[in-house]
């Protein structure tokens, strides 16, 4: 017995990034800010698994699917020997350990392609944008989290075999993992590390991650990186000088239409203020504000913050619409204290995109992470 | 038909009707006038005295246009930027008389509770261009 190769480099490669893109894709799953990292990790795994299933061809003698097909049976034997300790050690993939890897393969892939359609959905980005309603996007977010959440109780039950098969047959899987080598006779050993292919693969992910991030590198103050641009929503020059002299020009999006008839009804009492905008200007911006109104569903947040306001209820401020309401829940009192945001009214104190109207999820940046 | 009437339709039908400071000052001293028969000229210092004031609801210009008309200001409640009132510092201040009534209209009931007089739009005007 002696120190043989068994696992080359492109598989232990593969399944540290496989891991380290579930674990960021997982922490990052509810938050909007992160929702870049959150959709790059999940390209990485659909890249990575596109990866293996080539290497399970092409690779080294243990990373070949052809030195662990077995079947449903043979793993659940497999599983029962382990539970009476008298398993059989494996060199390579031993039969419950393959259904763990071929049942990650599937979700990630799964769980890859849902969120794909849940972006397309929801978001109106990546391949699908434009192809699936807000709703069922939506439908699919949960299958993406239903999926996501099956990956994670198969990794704790990958995690828990690893430990078990350690202990019974007393050698580090886990190390074996990082190094590549177990105890095992020279016959055994793999043929190569195949170094050239594990730098190829690392030169691919390392090409995309700067393709996706490159616009972080770039941005400057005044002009902070939008990982996510929204479509091109309706402008009004007269609602832009108008709407826009005291405050953000508030996208009619924002609110339904019935809350802008108010708006504009009472605008001798705006808020405190008196607009006194002639005839013609209040008719020009009423027709807009009516026109692209929540309503209209020209975005995302139009879409929830108009099915987040009950039929009876007319808001003045946008503030005032549960969706907006839930949405800002997490956001801490020191936020709102930040002098740079000094009221709930500026938008763009966080929303890159506030100006423009879209409010992308991804497109939102605490002050204290928008640099002084 | 009366003179502030013509004048105010004038600025309607024009809005974009590129004008001087002086001119739109010059334009109020015919308001002015009319308001008042003993108005002489309007005074610089007296629109100084205008814009630092507090008025009767407890506002005042200075409340956002800030001390120092050159400087950029910021609406009270909702922090917008306002940009600098003096035309010495921000060249597109007083050029467009359908603008300028528009925000004296606005300002006045807002920080007066009540419309400006000629006189006090034209002490005002005369107290910006002095600014250097």
């Amino acid at each position: 017995m002696q120190k043989i190769l068994v696992w080359d480099l492109p598989t232990r490669l593969f399944h540290w990034l496989l891991a380290a893109a579930f674990a960021a894709a997982w922490l990052t799953a509810e938050s909007d800010t992160w929702l870049a990292l959150h959709v790059f990790a999940g390209y990485l795994m659909l890249g990575l698994v596109a990866f293996r299933l080539l290497w399970g061809v092409i690779g080294s003698r243990y990373a070949r699917f052809a030195s662990f097909r077995f079947g449903p049976r043979a793993a659940m034997a497999y599983l029962q020997e382990t539970l009476h300790g008298k398993a059989k050690r494996h060199i390579g993939h031993n039969p419950a350990g393959s259904w763990a890897i071929y049942g990650l393969l599937g979700l990630a892939v799964a769980a890859g392609l849902t969120g794909l359609l849940t972006l397309g959905g929801e978001e109106n980005h990546g391949p699908f944008a434009g192809l699936l309603s807000y709703g069922l996007g939506h439908a699919f977010k949960e299958l993406h989290e239903g999926l996501a959440s099956a990956m994670l109780a198969l990794v704790g039950l990958h995690l828990a075999g690893v430990a078990v098969e350690s202990l019974l047959h007393k050698e580090n899987l886990a190390k074996a993992m990082v190094t590549g080598c177990k105890d095992g006779e020279t016959a055994q050993a793999a043929a190569s590390p195949r170094r050239f292919s594990a730098m190829a693969l690392l030169a691919l992910v390392l090409a995309g991650g700067a393709w996706q991030f490159k616009g972080y590198a770039l941005e400057t103050p005044q002009q902070p990186y939008r990982p996510f641009v929204g479509p091109t929503l309706p402008d009004n020059k007269v609602w832009r000088a108008e709407c826009g002299a005291c405050h953000l020009a508030f996208h009619p999006s924002l609110l339904p239409a019935r809350s802008w008839r108010r708006m504009m009804a009472e605008q001798d009492r705006h808020f405190g203020e008196s607009l006194g905008l002639d005839p013609a200007s209040t008719r020009e911006i009423l027709d807009f504000l009516e026109n692209n109104a929540a309503d209209r569903q020209l975005t995302e947040a139009a879409y929830k913050i108009d099915r987040s306001v009950p039929a009876g209820e007319t808001p003045l401020r946008i503030t005032d619409t549960p969706y907006w309401q839930k949405k800002h829940r997490g956001i801490p009192a020191e936020t709102w204290r930040d002098p740079k945001v000094a009221s709930k009214a500026n938008c763009a104190a966080c929303h890159l995109d506030a100006e423009q109207g879209t409010f992308e999820d991804g497109a939102m940046r605490l002050p204290a992470r928008l640099g002084k | 038909m009366k003179k502030p009437l013509l004048t105010a339709l004038l600025f309607a039908a024009l809005p974009a009707y590129a004008a001087t400071p002086l001119e739109i000052q010059q334009s109020y001293a015919a308001e002015a006038k009319q308001q008042n028969p003993a108005f002489k000229e309007f005074s610089a210092a007296r629109g100084e005295q205008f814009y630092r004031a507090k008025s009767a609801k407890g506002s005042s210009c200075a409340a956002c246009h800030t001390d120092n008309p050159k400087a950029e200001g910021r609406h009270e409640k909702t922090g917008k930027a306002i940009a600098p009132l003096a035309p010495v510092a921000n060249s597109e201040r007083l050029t467009d008389p359908a603008k300028v009534e528009k925000w004296f209209k606005r300002n006045c009931q807002d920080v007066q509770g009540r419309s400006c007089s000629a006189q006090e739009k034209g002490d005002f005007i005369a107290y910006l261009r002095s600014v250097k």
